[in-house]
């Protein structure tokens, strides 16, 4: 059975089937062959029952919030304020780019919206200031993936949500792990203008009154991030109705610093509708595929497969990541997560792992996913921001990037206490 | 004749994208209110409940705005290399494929609210509400989805038979992956 729904999820997927859709084939598939009663029956409740969930709706809000802060403008003055604070670095700007892509993670739940931001705002600064295209373009492509590790993730909801697991927890473990990263981004890029100091351009000081100045900028967005993540663990919200308050939240920032009008609130409402759907499709789709793959007795392949292969739970995890590695450079992300999470968390589960752990290993991964052509979104996104040049130069501009995470895959594995530390200090308190 | 038919239900997909939009945007207000009440000791005691109907209701209200703006993701990485008829040709077997998907879930979607109509069932809930009542329009998103994606279809299918392959993409081309995925 195992073989032959891979074969299948990648022949439907190379159809360039809708995502969505595959998963739902999939699952009629295995319903089919491999189920002893039919289970088609269960399908209109399974649609019901999935949609109608209030966790989930932390998915639009989410996103709303992404988009008011994109569209107001926001975005563009945190950048500046970045910029006055970190270009004394070698490397300059470039830190820039990785530090508002990081403060941008913190409020948004999205990588590519994360990307998007950055881009936009930061592109027309580095012609103008001589930096070279490539690492760049590849600092903003990397750094736009932390918006899925830092909270709120929507990527971390979904997977909370298809694996049972504390979406409060799953966010604390997010964050040493997403603000390391960001460090480690800081630090290759550094290292890299030390080496080769034509990369990095011109390193730029500002006068201390200017630096202050700039602080006030940065407000908005670390008191956006202060009250969402704030009302969760004070235990007055949940995360979904966290993410409620931080629309509120969004709108009066925007309401406050930058331009609110309706035809910008239109549009936000749509991006987020779009978006929401297109999830939403596939998260239903993976909920179908799950419960049809229980009930035909899945976990007990996997448990025969994994038995006789006699792998020990290292070996398993290196055998997850490489499959990550490979795949990521196919699929994309919220495909990649949703359709792998039925068949591995429980085989990883199984081994004795905690399933908190390995969704922020697969977070790195799916990062990971989002750099490496010839499908990685976050390179489209930021080539489709600077409208000239070359693809390949995001794609070189990247690899350094990459290294980093991989290293952080070791880390992790090694010392599971950098994801595990902050849930299990402060779930006890 | 089929592009004026594709823009009009565009357009009013979008219309209700935007209701969809105002629908959360209450659901949002509501979620506040019972935060802010709670800390001073009263609540709704419902809150839940209401964002999962909204959700699921919008989901099903939203899949077909998200279909006619391209939006659900599907991976190009063979679709690329084929000529412009080729991938036409890919791009109406998807087409076909998700429709007749979705015509299937929203066939089976059908008992759900039936089921509930029949016994007049309510939500095991404080607010219990008649589920029918919120299962009917969220049964009629998905009928309308259904509708949209026979549409959208049968209209490409006749601009790629008069070999207007540009216009068909627009319709049922993959693009704005970009800006589809979080």
């Amino acid at each position: 059975m195992i073989w032959a729904i891979a074969a299948g999820l990648l022949g439907l997927l190379a159809l360039s089937i809708p995502v969505g859709i595959v998963l739902f084939l999939l699952g009629f598939g295995v319903d089919a062959f491999f189920s002893p009663f039919p289970l088609i029956r269960g399908l209109g409740n399974l649609v019901w029952s999935t949609s109608n969930n209030a966790t989930l709706i932390a998915i639009p809000f989410f996103v709303l919030l992404g988009e008011i802060l994109v569209r107001s403008g926001i975005a563009a003055r945190t950048y500046a304020a970045l910029d006055r604070w970190v270009s004394w670095m070698p490397g300059g700007l470039v830190h820039a780019n990785v530090a508002t892509a990081t403060m941008f993670s913190a409020t948004s739940g999205s990588s590519v919206a994360t990307a998007a931001t950055v881009a936009t705002v930061a592109m027309p600064q580095a012609e103008k200031l001589g930096y070279d295209p490539r690492l760049f373009s590849g600092a903003i492509a990397a750094g736009g993936t932390l918006g899925i590790m830092i909270p709120p993730s929507i990527n971390l909801i979904v997977y909370g949500f298809l694996t049972q697991t504390s979406i409060p927890q799953l966010f604390l473990a997010g964050l040493i792990p997403g603000v390391a990263l960001a460090l480690g981004f800081m630090a290759i890029t550094a290292l890299i203008c030390l080496v080769r100091p034509e990369l990095g351009g011109t390193r730029r000081t500002f006068p201390l009154a200017e630096m202050s100045r700039a602080l006030l900028h940065l407000i908005p967005i670390v008191l956006l991030f202060t009250v969402i993540i704030g009302t969760i663990y004070r235990g007055w919200a949940t995360p979904t109705e966290a993410a409620a308050v931080g629309v509120a939240g969004a709108i009066v920032i925007a309401a406050l610093f930058g331009g609110v009008s309706l035809t910008m609130f239109a549009e936000s409402l749509l991006g987020t509708i779009k978006i929401t759907s297109m999830i939403m499709l596939v998260v239903i789709g993976a909920s179908f595929l799950n419960f049809t793959l229980a009930s035909a007795g899945l976990g007990r392949e996997l448990q025969a497969l994994l038995d006789g292969m006699g792998l020990s739970p290292t070996g398993l995890i290196l055998v997850v990541v490489v499959i990550y590695i490979v795949l990521g450079f196919f699929i994309e992300t919220l495909s990649l997560m949703v359709v792998t999470i039925p068949i591995i968390v429980p085989l990883v589960v199984a081994q004795g792992f905690d399933p908190i752990w390995f969704g922020i290993l697969m977070i790195v991964l799916i990062e990971m996913a989002l750099i490496t052509p010839p499908v990685g979104l976050n390179l489209y996104v930021v080539q489709g921001a600077r409208k000239t040049g070359r693809m390949g130069e995001v794609m070189v501009g990247a690899i350094p990037y990459v290294i980093a995470m991989l290293i952080m895959v070791a880390l992790l594995i090694v010392f599971p206490a950098i994801a595990l530390y902050l849930p299990s200090v402060l779930s006890e308190g | 004749m089929e592009e004026r038919l594709l823009e009009t239900v565009r357009r009013l997909n979008r219309r209700i994208a935007l209701l969809t939009g105002a629908g959360l945007m209450a659901c949002a207000a509501i979620v506040l209110a019972d935060i802010v009440l709670r800390q001073v000791g009263a609540s709704f005691g419902g809150t839940d409940e209401i964002s999962g109907y909204v959700m699921a209701i919008a989901t099903s209200w939203g899949m077909a705005f998200t279909l006619l703006e391209l939006g659900h993701v599907r991976i190009d990485i063979l679709r690329r290399k084929a000529g412009p008829r080729g991938r036409a040709l890919v791009d109406l077997f998807a087409m076909l494929v998700l429709t007749g998907t979705v015509t299937l879930i929203a066939y089976k979607c059908w008992p759900v609210l039936a089921r509930s109509l029949e016994n007049s069932s309510r939500a095991n809930t404080p607010l219990e509400t008649p589920l029918a009542w919120v299962q009917t329009p969220w049964f009629a998103g998905w009928i309308w989805f259904a509708a949209m994606a026979w549409l959208t279809f049968v209209a490409a299918a006749m601009l790629v038979m008069k070999g207007r392959l540009t216009e068909a993409d627009e319709a049922i081309g993959c693009f704005g992956e970009e800006d589809a995925t979080p």
